[in-house]
């Protein structure tokens, strides 16, 4: 495993691009929830059909109230749906689980807990080799660029060095999925578009399969592989759109700006 | 502990300023010259509330003086070492039923609704009516205290224990979860940590509730303890000793309360670190 992480990592960001994605890890079937609220039953989701190939980078873009956090939710294990499956390397999974890891847009860290000690907190009792886990963290420490930040507490850190930390955490313990709800959402907007470099950065060294959500034009368009466009009432998915730019992508290219508007077109009708 | 370059929200309380070090002792001292004065102008007669140097004398005999001076001479360890004896067993008794009961009840809507309605009632009985039954049951002596003892701090224990749980952030549930945490550690290291705060009150006021049982517990009869004490001097008119008695709770129980956080804030990060 980890001779394999290393050599992907020596790989450039931009390169991976050139990697073809390889086989499906996820795929999700005919999925479709109702809530119940109020005694009136509200479809949320309907016929939500898509697979993610190993080590994709996918954002489900759309407006709020369209469901993409709901679905995302399912896809964590925290919300049953109504009816469906999802497919993790062709099995079923219902319950969370460290191999579906969620960045949650609000602080979710320990805040009784160390940048360390959180950073540390689901690899323990996994790993026996105490050097090997004192390694792993130091090394999750530096990708984030937290290690002088260590011994910090959560409240005593930034809003996106809490987010640095969270992404870390999960990314320590190697999920085939990282599922990230809207998770630079509440950040000012340069330190947004510093997380999302980290992202990619992170994503270029690790390959790992990446679901995004995020209702930001620019931010899909950074970030994605794939664009899946979400309609609301019910929520489903309307619209695929591939976004074969070659990464780092500049926001004032044309090809950009051409995406860009072509989202825009896809939320208003 | 590796200094920290960010300030954070108690820095002020961190800084050992000189001023600050006499703020708690203030009001006692300022209490005691008022109480100097009062006694020295005779604006309180001495039947009412004895001088201050005559109950340092008296405390001073009870605590250090040698048996067999005097009526109340030298008894101080032998009474301090029965109270905290009793006080110690019933608080332990209290906290082993109460902090488990009261997380259950904080998490599980089941136990809540199996347990909330007779905690309720039974916490409204004041702790004087069940004297009469303890003594019934456990006859006169250390089990009867220890009885009103637990009684009496279980509630707050419970009670804020419960609030703790119930108020955790599901999201660090949740995040839990995702990481593949079990049960039994997610109890441990998520659910107890977060609730910590509420945990660390309850246990205060417990062991604050339980010298108050305490002394109600020993005016049945007991030969020995500072509840014992204040009421064999009540009987004997030596209100002097009566006084004496009560400063040495007061210093009991602040000294308990300091152990009881202090001693929690060494073993838990989450009773050290929290806010």
């Amino acid at each position: 495993m980890k001779t394999k992480l290393t050599a992907i990592s020596r790989l450039k960001p931009e390169s991976r691009l050139k990697l073809e994605p390889r086989e499906t890890i996820l795929e999700i079937r005919n999925l479709r929830k109702v809530f119940n609220i109020n005694n009136a039953f509200v479809t949320v989701l309907d016929e939500v059909n898509f697979s993610v190939k190993s080590g994709e980078m996918i954002c489900i873009f759309g407006r709020s109230g369209c469901g993409k956090s709901t679905l995302l939710n399912i896809l964590g294990g925290f919300i049953t749906p109504s009816s469906g499956d999802i497919l993790l390397n062709g099995k079923g999974v219902s319950k969370p689980g460290p191999d579906r890891c969620v960045v949650f847009q609000e602080d979710t860290l320990f805040p009784w807990l160390t940048v360390k000690e959180n950073i540390a907190f689901g690899l323990k009792g996994r790993t026996t080799e105490k050097k090997a886990f004192g390694e792993e963290v130091e090394r999750f420490l530096s990708l984030v660029g937290l290690s002088e930040f260590r011994d910090y507490l959560p409240r005593e850190i930034s809003g996106g060095m809490k987010q640095r930390v969270a992404l870390a955490r999960v990314l320590i313990l190697k999920p085939k999925v990282l599922l990230m709800d809207e998770p630079f959402a509440s950040l000012d907007a340069q330190t947004r578009e510093e997380m999302q470099n980290l992202l990619l950065s992170l994503w270029g060294k690790l390959s790992h399969t990446v679901l995004f959500v995020t209702h930001d034009v620019n931010e899909a368009i950074t970030l994605a592989d794939r664009i899946l466009v979400m309609g609301k009432d019910p929520g489903r998915i309307r619209e695929e759109i591939c976004v074969d730019l070659p990464r780092p992508r500049s926001r004032d290219s044309s090809a950009f700006l051409r995406f860009s508007r072509k989202l825009h077109e896809a939320l208003r009708d | 502990m590796k200094k920290r370059a960010v300030q954070t929200d108690n820095s002020d309380f961190q800084i050992p300023h000189p001023a600050f070090q006499i703020l708690p002792w203030i009001i006692p001292l300022g209490f005691i010259l008022l109480w100097f004065v009062v006694s020295e102008t005779g604006m309180i007669p001495t039947y009412l509330m004895p001088h201050p140097a005559e109950i340092g004398k008296t405390g001073y005999n009870y605590i250090l003086g040698n048996p067999g001076e005097g009526a109340y001479a030298g008894r101080f360890l032998n009474d301090a070492g029965a109270s905290l004896m009793r006080v110690a067993t019933g608080f332990a008794l209290a906290v082993i039923l109460g902090l488990p009961l009261g997380i259950m009840s904080g998490r599980i809507s089941l136990v809540h609704r199996l347990m909330g309605t007779t905690i309720n009632a039974l916490r409204a009985v004041p702790g004087i009516s069940w004297l009469p039954l303890a003594m019934i049951w456990f006859g006169i002596g250390i089990k009867t205290t220890v009885f009103l003892v637990a009684l009496a701090a279980f509630f707050p224990i419970y009670l804020n224990a419960a609030a703790g749980a119930r108020q955790i952030n599901p999201l660090l549930l949740q995040a839990g979860a995702m990481m593949g945490v079990k049960r039994l550690r997610g109890t441990f290291a998520i659910l107890l940590p977060g609730a910590m705060p509420h945990i660390m009150t309850g246990l205060r006021l417990g062991l604050g509730i339980s010298w108050a049982y305490l002394v109600l517990g020993e005016l049945t009869g007991v030969p020995n303890g500072l509840g014992a004490l204040i009421m064999d001097a009540r009987m004997l008119g030596r209100i002097d000793i009566i006084v004496v008695g009560i400063i040495i709770i007061a210093v009991i129980g602040r000294l308990g309360d300091q152990l009881l956080t202090t001693s929690l804030r060494a073993c838990f990060k989450s009773a050290r670190r929290m806010p």
